[in-house]
């Protein structure tokens, strides 16, 4: 199914199924000497509904700026996002993000968190709490309701901040290294969470990191970007089976050979950084 | 906070460090331990004092603690001091919310309008450079000897410290905060009640307590320079007729006017924080 056209010079009818299709788009920020730095340059993605894709590539690639492009966080320098047919200006609410750091409001509780996207106009009371509390279970934080952020460990923010986003079921969530500053066991289990979660409520979602193996253990195909300024250097698909065992990932079929084409992928970039 | 005379800091520290004392160290050195030395210096001090006046100094330069003492009883007893501490009162708790309130409100508006910090913040700091209290003769002459000339002293000094404070945390905030709310679909009022106040929430505080000290001084020298009533006026008129006990209780009256406004603010402050004080407890269990 859905691929990824990433071919600038051909002007691909792109299959009207795709949730988000990044057009020809570029970014660039006004550096302090006052020389445009580009971030993004020639990005062509076309992403389709309930896919799990994995962004990986370099720190400073520009990854985590091409998901605040596509939340509508700052506007494109050239090209254009087309979300669910409508080019995205200004802030897209249709999407959730899940931020590097877990970025629960301090100031409320675990519950009051995670139901802080459910609109009072759009839900009731009762349907509220239902949500809030449906969602709490999934993340495990039951009993934890009435807790503040800071009661919380790191992977028990994480997973509340990561329903926070899931709780009013945008179409597409997007996240943003949410397990890069955790241990390896809690990321482990919090993989191994999302992606349960995942297969219950099929959303699309965007995930960057720069781990290679949680790149392919996640994903349905993985955006490999260069090095600054960020191109997209390929797009690789994952043959895995679902649903996955993240704790055994190595040995389910399909993994080494996606992560291995992987490698080749970054040898490749690491020599050409190197001269 | 501890030294009321410091200048107003433009910055205020960080609150949760700032404000209050561990819990744990005063336990560590044994809580009764510390009120019994404490008790003792204080005590200490006064017999002190007490012995000293009348042997070694003249009492109508310092008075004792004993004649302080019954200068407070039979100035209440007369109904004189109550008159005058309530004058000041008023003066306090007309000036002291309305300075605060607009101080809040505006350094809110200057954080989120970038034209109007723009435009008035240079404009701000170039007030914020005048010794406030040299005004007050000027309030004098705008507003009469009464009630309001006091209350535009209070209101000065409680504006600008409430103004710097919600300023410097509107500009502290983490923007990330909005954008995600916004990204929720929150904005409007319900980003600022839910979000933006919370968020700067500790600085206000700061501010408000901060300025508590301050706005019983706008009061005093708002007194010292006319009027005919009030605990300045008090303290002023017994400082001249040597009556040197009843100085001392007009200072005394304004020390506890600001140790229960600071009171009064250090338990709304605890409630409305109530979720970063229980960081520090349980966070060594996470």
């Amino acid at each position: 199914m859905a691929n990824l056209t990433r071919n600038p010079s051909t002007v691909a009818p792109f299959p009207s199924d795709a949730v988000i299709q990044v057009e020809k788009v570029c970014k660039a920020f006004q550096s302090p000497g006052r020389e445009n730095l580009d971030a993004l340059i020639d990005i062509e993605l076309s992403i389709h509904a309930g896919e799990f894709i994995t962004v990986v590539g370099p720190s400073g690639c520009g990854k985590s700026t091409l998901l605040r492009l596509i939340a509508g966080f700052s506007p494109c320098s050239s090209g254009r996002i087309v979300f669910q047919g409508e080019e995205v200006r200004g802030l897209n609410t249709k999407v959730g993000y899940v931020p590097q750091e877990s970025k629960l409001f301090p100031w409320l509780t675990v519950e009051e968190n995670v139901g802080f996207g459910l609109d009072s106009k759009q839900y009731s009371r009762a349907d509220r709490e239902r949500q809030v509390s449906q969602f709490i279970h999934l993340a495990g934080l039951a009993g934890f309701e009435k807790y503040y952020p800071a009661q919380l460990s790191g992977g028990m923010s994480k997973r509340a901040s990561i329903v926070r986003a899931l709780v009013y079921e945008p179409p597409v969530i997007l996240m943003d290294e949410p397990f890069g500053p955790l241990d390896a066991q809690t990321r482990m289990v919090l993989q191994d969470e999302l992606l349960k979660i995942w297969e219950k409520k099929r959303q699309t979602i965007i995930f960057v990191t720069h781990d290679l193996v949680e790149a392919v253990a996640l994903a349905d195909q993985v955006v490999v970007m260069t090095h600054r300024p960020g191109k997209i250097r390929d797009v690789v698909q994952v043959p895995m089976s679902r649903p996955r065992n993240i704790f055994e990932i190595h040995r389910q079929d399909g993994f080494d050979e996606a992560y291995g084409h992987l490698w080749n992928i970054f040898r490749h970039e690491l020599s050409i950084g190197a001269h | 906070m501890s030294d009321p005379t410091i200048q107003a800091p433009s910055r205020p520290t960080r609150p949760k460090n700032a404000v209050r004392p561990s819990k744990h160290a005063v336990i560590s050195m044994g809580a009764m331990g510390v009120n019994l030395a404490r008790v003792a210096i204080i005590g200490g001090f006064l017999l002190l004092w007490e012995i000293a006046s009348g042997r070694w100094i003249e009492p109508f330069l310092v008075s004792s603690p004993s004649r302080i003492f019954f200068s407070l009883i039979s100035g209440y007893r007369d109904g004189d001091l109550l008159q005058h501490t309530w004058v000041t009162f008023q003066e306090i708790a007309i000036g002291f919310p309305i300075g605060a309130i607009s101080g809040i409100a505006l350094g809110y508006a200057f954080g989120r309008s970038r034209l109007l910090a723009e435009i008035f913040e240079p404009i701000i700091i170039g007030l914020n450079g005048i010794p406030r209290t040299a005004l007050a003769p000027l309030f004098i002459v705008w507003l009469g000897i009464g009630l309001w000339s006091k209350v535009g002293v209070v209101f000065l000094l409680t504006f600008f410290l409430n103004f710097f404070n919600t300023y410097t945390g509107m500009r502290q905030m983490d923007q990330e905060y909005v954008d995600l709310a916004n990204l929720m679909g929150v904005k409007g009022w319900k980003l600022t009640l839910k979000v933006i106040l919370p968020a700067i929430s500790p600085y206000v505080f700061t501010g408000i307590r901060t300025s508590i000290p301050f706005a019983v001084i706008g009061a005093i020298v708002g007194e010292f320079v006319a009027a005919t009533e009030g605990v300045g006026f008090f303290i002023r008129m017994s400082a001249g007729i040597f009556k040197t006990a009843d100085v001392f209780v007009g200072i005394i009256v304004l020390m506890i006017m600001v140790i229960i406004m600071d009171r009064i603010a250090e338990l709304i402050e605890r409630r409305a924080l109530r979720w970063q004080s229980q960081t520090e407890h349980i966070q060594i269990q996470a």
